[in-house]
């Protein structure tokens, strides 16, 4: 008897002002969290794979880049359109580094760089450019597709929103 | 006594003012709100759509641009200057070769620099399917330029904002 009252109580619990007030401070807290600190995002697309698969859900952490800036190798969101429209690449050279592809592999400042991440086979060329001041070069880990389609490129610091958390 | 009446004169005075600041500039956003609106509607299309329909939306997308209106594109063959002619021509070309289309603005960011002058930075989707059965899907932010002629707010420029430059 006790327990299906306690079972009742969890299922429709009393309005009470205590009630209302923990339920208010639970819904501003995930608006607050979730809208601006830690967004949902759903993956729609193939260029990060196999790393991040298309279809594929995380959140993106938005907190990260406050007191520190983006840097090789890390995976982050980039603000592509309006407020939640974004890309996700990975950070292969800061600025001032040049970057350039050659027969599919990726040489900064004349370096090969080792990518264990890119598993698919790919036969890029890009000649060497320079990345400017603000601004980070992303690529993503699928370079299966030819390099026409593909995006790609040099972006600024400010459009980076955050990082995926796992 | 007569300060105090004076100060409190300016006072309103300056509610006054700055509530018809708001009032104002919040009506003239709408109406520039409302040409992205109806260059939504004019550009988007059903399948059953009649050319009766066709021939007045192809027609009223024109009366939406200014004399000249630029458009500035990654792709240099897009970029150009185009009158409203010349627009509703591509527009019914391009309204053409899809059975249905869809063209929606999202997150649109509305800003007046002068007067007569308005700045939006938006969020454009393209949906749609073409006639031999292409899916199409394109999201894209613009930033877009409007000028205030005889009361109207036309379309100037369209500029394709460039997140990633390779």
């Amino acid at each position: 008897m006790v327990e299906s009252k306690k079972i009742r109580q969890f299922f429709f619990p009393s309005l009470t002002p205590k009630f209302l007030i923990r339920v208010t401070l639970v819904a501003l807290f995930a608006y607050v969290f979730f809208g601006h600190v830690c967004l949902p995002l759903r993956i729609r697309g193939y260029s990060m794979e196999p790393t991040y698969r298309n279809g594929g859900f995380n959140l993106c952490w938005r907190v990260r880049y406050i007191f520190s800036e983006p840097k090789r190798s890390d995976v982050v969101a980039v603000r592509f359109a309006g407020k939640s429209v974004m890309l996700l690449k990975r950070v292969v050279a800061v600025e001032g580094e040049r970057v350039e592809f050659r027969d599919g592999k990726l040489f900064v400042d004349g370096d090969k760089v080792d990518e264990p991440y890119v598993r698919y086979p790919c036969d890029w060329n890009l000649p060497p450019r320079q990345v400017e001041k603000g601004h980070v070069y992303v690529v993503g880990d699928n370079r299966r597709m030819p390099i026409e389609s593909h995006r790609f490129g040099q972006t600024s610091i400010q459009r980076i929103v955050g990082v995926p958390v796992w | 006594m007569v300060k105090i009446k004076t100060i409190l004169a300016g006072v309103l005075v300056l509610i006054i003012a700055v509530l018809a600041v708001l009032y104002f500039s919040g009506s003239e956003e709408k109406k520039v709100r409302k040409q992205f609106h109806l260059l939504s509607e004019w550009v988007s299309k059903d399948p059953d759509e009649k050319v009766f329909t066709m021939a007045h939306k192809v027609q009223s997308i024109g009366t939406l641009f200014a004399e000249a209106c630029e458009f500035k594109a990654p792709i240099v063959s897009l970029s150009g200057s185009y009158t409203p002619e010349e627009i509703s021509s591509y527009a019914a070309q391009g309204r053409a070769y899809f059975s249905k289309l869809s063209l929606r603005f999202y997150d649109l960011e509305i800003d007046f620099p002068e007067e007569g002058v308005a700045k939006a930075i938006l969020t454009a989707k393209l949906t749609g399917t073409s006639k031999a059965g292409e899916h199409v899907d394109e999201i894209q932010e613009f930033e877009c330029a409007l000028q205030k002629i005889e009361d109207r707010w036309l379309f100037r420029s369209f500029k394709v904002v460039e997140v990633l430059k390779r």
